[in-house]
């Protein structure tokens, strides 16, 4: 049978890191076709690649027996591929059949002269196209009343209205009920049978033998095999295929952490949300460790630090620094008290974009110095200058001044500023959420030895991150968390890649 | 040739206000009677500028924090209406007349506007939009819609007329003008600002308690427009209800042809004044050269798009 779309030997190369080596992937006709990886494995990056938002290094993409370089998103469009991102993209102000049609309505001509939209065609379109996806909803609802599963059908009800040959799902359960991805399940069959080729993106070993026809895994931007699923016998066989990476061990510390005297500089207590997104979670952080936390999207890690640190949604649950009772009730509290926390979101919650490094590296420890929560105090330009520069030295800040404005800076030295800014600030504990996301191989390890440095000079380091490797290669004890609730926590002497993943779903 | 181009960027955003401010000397110098040099005339546009002045210092705290403040043309109003009924009709003294008339009043309209922006958590916009109609109503219920006349001489004296050659306004501004400079530039609080207006979520997460600080904003809103209600009180000779109307539109196109960016995070008092002062040389070279009040609103218009746009096309430039 001739592929739907075949991509031969792509690479792709972003400043500084190979996303993808050498990778080849096809699609056939009425099949569904597994992309497996961990994250950074480069499926997001293949996937961008179909829908022509990124262009490949080399390689070639060979679509309906034409060969292209490169796609566009509308050249990919118009050649049927239509790709339904976890973000769903659909406009919750408007109706189901007008997100069904929206940039291209049909149109009438009214009194013969005036172009106006042909509402009646195009509500039967979208009744027709509704009831292929099992959408039992009226079409002109409004979409920002549907639940989540039903903005899904929609999204594959767009699809069919432009008549995809190849539909893209990125991780479409990640956040619906069984019975919703059992109903799922039900159309992506139907568009198996009506000849369509569906990319399936999950993370979600139980679903693939319910779905799948063959798997591409992906690691490291390689292609580690693809395989029919009737050749694979078990789960296990997959995530070997995942992961089965060498863990770089060159981050532990020399001589192991000693839980047995090792003095507690972190604890939390049945830590409780009040949208439960974390449930009655403990766990505590020795002098010298680095704690990982790991969980798969949805576990509710990001939560249960910003709960920490902010006190936002906070229920019930104690925390203890050093033995001593903290109130969990405000970002300043927690500062003035030693915790900090490094977001997952450098942009739009770490950085002061418009300020140069200095201001950003100062500005906490100027506030902790002031009085009144930091609203008296006068500004010390020198001791600030002192401060900048310590830090700069420190973290080995590269910049040609600290007159720069930050977002001068390349993703990591921003990262190390941050980090700068909470070291100044005299922090005892430090939260670092997903701290190399966007950021180049060489700063990631920069970053991972700043982490041990801090935990070795007897600072509190607990990292949260998605990449599996990295919380192995880096932290002497992992909690496993998933939705909400702390299921296990590992030793790295045990953890491995599977038994993590395993303690995760259990 | 490049380091010649960055070192004109750096030199346009530091002076970009007064180069535009020196122009139009320039252009009015060549084309307006030569009384417009004279010093008399300079006085003129500065007592002019004046009340443009005080209330401009004010909405750059708002606008620096991402946020506006409609009211202050109210708040001017009602703060300058219970000034003189204070003195009119209580027969109060004129230094307590002016804490409680102008200061407090105006801290106080203020802090309604911060509490309801944080309690609601509605834009600033629409906020103060409501409390623009709520306390000029205010002041015409408390006024009856009639112009309220017949205080101290010592008001009049004190905060409209001429001491030693110099108009009292534009102390008033001044003195103003350089608290509010030493409150931005040299305090944790004026620096806080500029860090909420650069990145809100930023901030939060650094401790910084963004709500006290936009409630704090909108009380120097307030104050500024306050003190301001009791120099055009004076400056009148009467507080009128329907005074001050309008008034921020001026102070917004002051902040903004002042330097201070829409978005928050950039700009300075020494600017806002030059703004505000840049507004008043237009009216005033204007009225010179014997050019219809129309025509004035037409030229502050363009000028405001067109500063704005030039410094936005030169920082945009690499």
């Amino acid at each position: 049978m001739e592929p739907l779309v075949e991509m031969k030997n792509i690479r792709k190369e972003f400043p500084g890191v190979v996303a993808l080596e050498d990778v080849s992937f096809d699609v056939l006709p009425g099949e569904v076709h597994l992309l497996l990886g961990e994250n950074g494995a480069g499926k997001s990056t293949l996937m961008k690649i179909l829908s022509g938002i990124y262009t490949p290094t080399s390689g070639s993409i060979c679509v309906h027996g034409c060969s292209y370089d490169k796609l566009s998103p509308k050249l990919s469009s118009q050649l049927g591929i239509s790709i339904i991102y976890q973000e769903l993209s659909v406009v919750n102000n408007l109706s189901i059949a007008e997100n069904l049609f929206v940039g291209r309505l049909p149109v009438k001509k009214f009194l013969g002269i005036l172009p106006v939209v042909d509402k009646r065609s195009y509500m039967k379109r979208a009744d027709e196209l509704a009831r292929k996806v099992g959408l039992t909803k009226p079409v002109d609802t409004l979409v920002g009343d549907l639940s989540i599963s039903e903005k899904q059908m929609v999204e594959i009800a767009k699809a069919l209205a432009v008549d995809a040959k190849i539909v893209v799902m990125d991780e479409p359960t990640s956040s619906l009920t069984s019975e919703e991805s059992n109903n799922l399940f039900g159309i992506i069959r139907k568009l198996r049978a009506a000849g369509i080729g569906v990319v399936y993106i999950s993370h979600k070993m139980q679903e693939l033998r319910a779905i799948g026809d063959r798997v591409t895994v992906l690691k490291d931007g390689n292609t580690v095999a693809t395989k029919n699923m009737d050749e694979i016998s078990s789960e296990n066989e997959i995530i070997s295929m995942m992961v089965g990476r060498e863990v770089q061990k060159e981050f532990f510390s020399e001589k192991p952490v000693d839980y047995d005297t090792a003095e507690v500089i972190f604890r939390a207590e049945h830590i409780t949300r009040k949208d439960k997104r974390s449930n009655d979670i403990s766990f505590e952080v020795y002098r010298g460790e680095v704690l990982g936390f790991a969980g798969l999207v949805g576990a509710g890690r990001t939560e249960l630090m910003t709960t920490i640190f902010s006190g936002q949604e906070y229920e019930s649950g104690k925390i203890f620094l050093h033995g001593k009772e903290l109130p969990i009730r405000s970002p300043y509290y927690s500062i003035k008290n030693g915790i900090a926390l490094l977001t997952e979101n450098r942009r739009e919650s770490g950085v002061f974009p418009l300020h140069n490094i200095r201001e950003n590296l100062v500005l906490v420890k100027r506030l902790l110095l002031s009085k009144a929560e930091g609203f008296i105090g006068l500004i010390h330009p020198k001791a600030d200058q002192k401060v900048a520069e310590y830090q700069k030295n420190q973290m080995k800040i590269k910049c040609a001044s600290l007159d720069q404005v930050i977002t001068t800076l390349s993703g990591g030295n921003q990262q190390k500023v941050i980090v700068g800014k909470w070291m100044a600030s005299d922090a005892k504990l430090i939260i670092f959420d997903e701290p190399t996301k966007g950021i180049d191989i060489g700063t990631k390890a920069e970053m991972y030895g700043i982490m041990r440095r801090l935990a070795e000079k007897g600072v509190g380091v607990i990292m949260i991150s998605s990449e599996l490797p990295e919380l192995l290669g880096v932290c002497d004890r992992i909690v496993v968390l998933n939705e909400g609730k702390l299921k296990g926590v590992l030793n790295i002497r045990d953890a491995s890649e599977e038994l993590i993943l395993k303690t995760a779903t259990m | 040739m490049k380091t010649r181009q960055l070192s004109f960027k750096v030199i346009w955003g530091k002076l970009g206000t007064v180069i535009i401010f020196i122009g139009m000397l320039l252009i009015f110098s060549l084309f307006a009677p030569p009384t417009f040099l004279a010093w008399g005339n300079l006085k003129q546009i500065a007592t002019q500028s004046s009340t443009t002045m005080l209330i401009a210092c004010g909405e750059f705290f708002t606008i620096l924090v991402s946020g506006i403040d409609l009211s202050v043309g109210s708040v001017v109003a009602l703060s300058g209406m219970i000034t003189a009924k204070l003195m009119v009709n209580l027969g109060m003294n004129v230094l307590s007349a002016f804490l409680i008339g102008s200061v407090f009043c105006g801290l106080l309209l203020g802090a309604i506007n911060g509490i309801l922006i944080n309690v609601t958590n509605v834009h600033p916009f629409i906020i103060t939009l409501g409390t623009q109609a709520v306390y000029r109503a205010l002041t015409l219920i408390l006024s009856d819609a009639q112009a309220t006349f017949g205080f101290p001489g010592t008001f009049s004296k004190f905060f409209g007329g001429i001491w030693n050659g110099i108009p009292m306004s534009v102390c008033v501004a001044l003195i103003v003008a350089v608290l509010m400079w030493f409150v931005t530039s040299q305090t944790t609080f004026g620096r806080n600002l500029y860090v909420i207006g650069g990145n809100r979520e930023s901030a939060w997460y650094s401790g910084i308690n963004v709500k006290h600080h936009v409630l704090a904003v909108h009380m120097i809103s307030g104050l500024c427009a306050g003190i301001c209600g009791a120099v055009l009180t004076a400056r009148l000779g009467a507080a009128e209800p329907n005074g001050a109307t309008g008034y921020e539109t001026s102070a917004i196109a002051a902040a903004i042809i002042g330097g201070t960016s829409f978005f928050g995070g950039k700009g300075s008092i020494p600017g806002v004044i030059i703004g505000a002062l840049i507004l008043g040389l237009i009216s005033n070279g204007l009225n010179m050269c014997s050019v219809p009040t129309f025509y004035q609103n037409l030229a502050t218009g363009l000028l405001l798009i067109f500063a704005v746009a030039l410094d936005t096309f030169i920082s945009r430039r690499k």
